[in-house]
């Protein structure tokens, strides 16, 4: 479904993405594991083309220099140089890492402003579901969304996500800074989300523990280039895997 | 009683002259410096459709205001597109185009005391034992219409709601799908047709000037500075602050302090708070 060939990413002349090649299935889990800043961030926001703006208004001010090199198709068409928004059109969505709540808005508004490609059907059944797979959220809904826990504003980002109505999610450490209960409860979701939805879901994150169990298939991130990958217990039994990411 | 009701009728002049300021710059960070042109320019274009091709002036004012929010978008697409993200250029390049417009006007000789537009409706009415004009009592009611209908769009309409996510994480909204550039089209079209509203129910009490874009512009600034940039709640709540002060002053004081008023609160306000009255989108940033 996704699928990245060659892709470089440099900040500067720092070197972010280190010619990565991946490809996530439709309907599957797909996970990518490293440590802080092994580059998780910049790829999701590469896939998501986020990378893009931050580009254009780097060059605008005359500040960084971003240089992304290779090329992204989904579902068959080249989208390495297409806009956020397109993308997220044709399907791509992106929950960034540390959620980026619309703050002043209530958590309805959220969810809402999430349902922006959606049409007046998909968005009333969509929100129905988010509200079954986070009961929690249901009486937050008038509370602004910055004055929400983290973990109740990472359901509510994966929610906004969802109304979106995606083909593929990125989920950009969606467990970073929760309570391993939080994480449990969260982890659950997401596969549920996958199996409920046929959503395919692509995950990073900087422990792979909680999120292991519910992948199809794995990368390992480290210094930007994808050092290894596997399916769930592949990777679950390499060493090398198990002392880093697993701190065992 | 005066101070009371004057106090509110200049506090939703205020709020009308600087929805439209505050609407743009909310949205997308682009501090419109032509925004006081665009009021002037309403009243001439209202002007010349009534005069020279003798239109109706209700079918006037709704073709200028259709007018104003396409100039609005034009401005967008062609001029402010290209420097978007850079502060300096974007008040620079907005200023030129405000200045150009009000100084060619002047040039053309729209000048002087020869330019009015009819009030609404003749006559006034007394309110307790203070005589007040309709058109000054239109005023309140056009703020409130104007208030409401912008809250009922930003809280229950799709755009109105996807402007607002913009304005708080222009690259959260993106990844929902939400284009930058067009809602930024959006902001200036209706920030031009509040300008254009604001022109059309205010300059009937007085006359088309173009020293009227000036002082637009500074009053605009100051509520939106004082409001905290872009906070909408907050520049209504400034609107009023600004509005009473400045009848106040002229009350008690005298009547050319006016707009001195507007300008030492925009510097009381970089002094003391410089995030504005309802600056807390930092604060609510840092406690999460
Ligand atoms: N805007 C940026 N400018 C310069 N370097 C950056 C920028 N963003 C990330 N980096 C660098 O790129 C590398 C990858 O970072 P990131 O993608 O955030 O990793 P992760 O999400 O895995 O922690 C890091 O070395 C980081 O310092
Ligand atoms: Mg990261």
């Amino acid at each position: 479904m996704l699928e990245i060939k060659n892709l470089m990413v440099f900040y500067e002349n720092a070197i972010a993405i280190n010619n990565i090649n991946m490809k996530c299935q439709a309907e599957k889990v797909t996970g990518i594991f490293g440590a802080n800043s092994a580059g998780k961030s910049t790829l999701m926001y590469t896939i998501s083309g986020i990378i893009l703006d931050v580009k254009k208004k780097e060059e605008m001010k005359g500040g960084e220099r971003i240089t992304v090199l290779g090329n992204i198709t989904f579902e068959g068409m080249d989208i390495t140089w297409m806009k956020p928004s397109e993308r997220a059109k044709k399907g791509i969505v992106l929950c960034p890492e540390r959620r980026r709540i619309f703050a002043e808005s209530s958590a309805l508004e959220n969810l809402k402003i999430g349902g922006y490609l959606a049409t007046k059907v998909q968005a009333k059944k969509t929100l129905e579901y988010v509200f079954s797979i986070f009961p929690a959220l249901v009486k937050l809904k008038g509370r602004e969304g910055g004055f929400l826990s983290g973990g109740e504003q990472q359901m509510l980002a994966i929610g906004r996500a969802l109304m979106a109505q995606p083909k593929m999610l990125l989920l950009d450490e969606p467990l970073l800074g929760l309570s391993p209960l939080m994480e449990a409860m969260l982890a659950r979701a997401i596969r549920n989300i996958n199996q409920q939805t046929r959503i395919a879901i692509l995950i990073s994150e900087q422990y792979a523990r909680p999120i292991l169990p519910i992948i199809h298939h794995g990368y390992i991130l480290e210094n930007g280039g994808a050092v290894l990958e596997g399916n769930s217990r592949e990777l679950m039994e390499n060493p090398d895997v198990k002392s880093a990411y697993f701190g065992l | 009683m005066d101070i009371l009701i004057y106090g509110i009728i200049n506090s939703f002049s205020l709020a009308l002259m600087a929805i439209g300021f505050t609407l743009v710059y909310g949205i997308s960070r682009i501090p419109n410096f032509a925004h006081g042109a665009l009021y002037v320019i309403t009243g001439f274009l209202v002007w010349s459709l009534v005069h020279l091709l003798k239109l109706n002036y209700v079918v006037s004012i709704i073709l200028a205001l259709l007018i104003m929010g396409l100039v609005g978008a034009a401005i967008y697409r062609f001029v402010l597109i290209r420097v978007r993200g850079m502060a300096t250029s974007e008040i620079i390049a907005t200023y030129a185009l405000g200045l150009a417009v009000l100084e060619f006007l002047r040039w053309g000789g729209f000048k002087g005391m020869t330019y009015t537009l009819p009030v609404f409706i003749e006559g006034s009415i007394v309110i307790g034992g203070i005589p007040v004009d309709l058109q000054r009592v239109i005023v309140i009611a056009i703020g409130i219409v104007v208030v409401t209908f912008m809250w009922l769009f930003t809280h229950f309409n799709k755009i109105g709601l996807a402007l607002r996510g913009m304005a708080q994480d222009e690259h959260a909204a993106m990844m929902l799908g939400i284009d930058s550039d067009r809602m930024a089209v959006i902001a200036m079209a209706m920030g031009s047709m509040l300008a254009g509203i604001a022109a059309i129910t205010l300059l009937p009490l007085g006359n088309i000037v173009v020293e009227a874009g000036y002082n637009v512009l500074i009053l605009s600034i100051a509520v939106c500075i004082v409001g905290g940039l872009g906070s909408w709640v907050g520049a209504i709540l400034a609107a009023f602050m600004i509005g009473f002060l400045q009848i106040i002053t002229v009350a008690y004081i005298q009547s050319h302090f006016h707009m001195v008023v507007a300008l030492l609160v925009i510097i009381a306000t970089l002094i003391l708070k410089p995030s504005g009255l309802f600056g807390r989108q930092k604060e609510l940033e840092e406690r999460v």
